[in-house]
């Protein structure tokens, strides 16, 4: 498998679970790819991946997004990001979108058995993220609460 | 969290330091957080997931991280944190798990690990799972070190 096909399942969970979830249409750009660092925008969301594939996905947005995102879910509004609930939210979904994408790629190919680990909600200023020897491919999805980057670094284990 | 996982993990931070050269790294406080926020610069963070389910993050100033990453390169002076020192960071929190997860498996906990991943930035705050954390504390002559271990049982 190409590196960057295997955004594509991501992908297709991010729209469903905007869509099915939060009730939001979500238009994807082009994908890049990013090397092994990024730049975050505030919050970053961290989901591992084991077994089959080992590597990581990120859910990157901004503080105003992280919060906006929050209040759907909740129904709540928010002052700070730092408030339990956002990052709680920005896990959950995180959480969600890693679950249904890594199912659809287990279904397809069967064996891979890929695990995932729980999620990690990181939130501060000037943040960069760096992946020792893994090359990730990313794809800015715009919502109509702002942008979020989906990231994804792979590789598949070799047997 | 069982105490037989505590202790790998303690064992498997003092064992890879003084591999590398920080023999004088010590192991200062345990305590347990609800919640984690760290006033650290620089965190690594490595998912585990099989018997046991979870992060462990080690979390430092930038200060002590070019410090460590210095003596692992042989004490050539990091002047700045670029890639250099970061990738060496890397490398340190991927044989720390490495080693505990090796002597987790002598326990009978069968545990993987992901690929490790360094964060820094400024003010940050962090949430690793909902679950409680447990922070262990090391110091040496580079510095502090916090290591916090959180796993979903």
């Amino acid at each position: 498998m190409e590196g960057n096909s295997r955004i594509i399942q991501f992908i297709k969970a991010t729209n469903t679970v905007f869509k099915d979830m939060l009730d939001l249409t979500v238009s994807s750009g082009q994908m890049e790819n990013e090397g092994d660092s990024f730049v975050s925008r505030g919050v970053t969301v961290i989901v591992g991946f084991t077994g089959g594939w080992k590597g990581l996905f990120f859910l990157d947005m901004s503080q105003e997004t992280a919060m906006k995102l929050a209040t759907i879910l909740t129904g709540e509004d928010y002052q700070s990001v730092a408030e339990e609930e956002v990052l709680l939210s920005c896990a959950e979904v995180g959480n969600i979108i890693s679950g249904n994408a890594t199912t659809a790629v287990n279904n397809a190919q069967p064996g891979l058995n890929i695990r995932l680990t729980p999620p990690s909600v990181f939130v501060g200023e000037d943040m960069s993220i760096f992946n020792v020897r893994l090359s990730s491919w990313s794809v800015l999805m715009q919502t109509d609460f702002g942008a979020i980057k989906i990231n994804v670094a792979v590789e598949e284990v070799k047997k | 969290m069982d105490i037989r996982c505590v202790n790998s993990f303690i064992s498997g931070l003092l064992n890879v330091s003084g591999m590398l050269g920080m023999s004088s790294m010590e192991r200062k406080g345990l305590s347990k957080r609800a919640k984690l926020r760290t006033e650290n610069d620089v965190n690594i963070i490595i998912g585990l997931v099989g018997d046991m389910r979870g992060s462990v993050v080690l979390s430092m100033q930038e200060a002590t991280a070019r410090n460590i990453a210095s003596t692992m390169m042989g004490g050539m002076p990091v002047e700045k944190f670029d890639m250099m020192p970061k990738s060496a960071l890397c490398e340190l929190a991927n044989m720390v798990a490495g080693n505990s997860v090796s002597l987790l498996e002598k326990e009978k906990v069968l545990v993987n690990i992901t690929p490790p991943t360094l964060i820094n930035g400024k003010n940050m705050i962090t949430m690793i799972s909902q679950v409680e954390t447990l922070v262990v504390e090391f110091e040496g002559q580079e510095g502090k070190i916090e290591m916090n271990v959180a796993t979903e049982d």
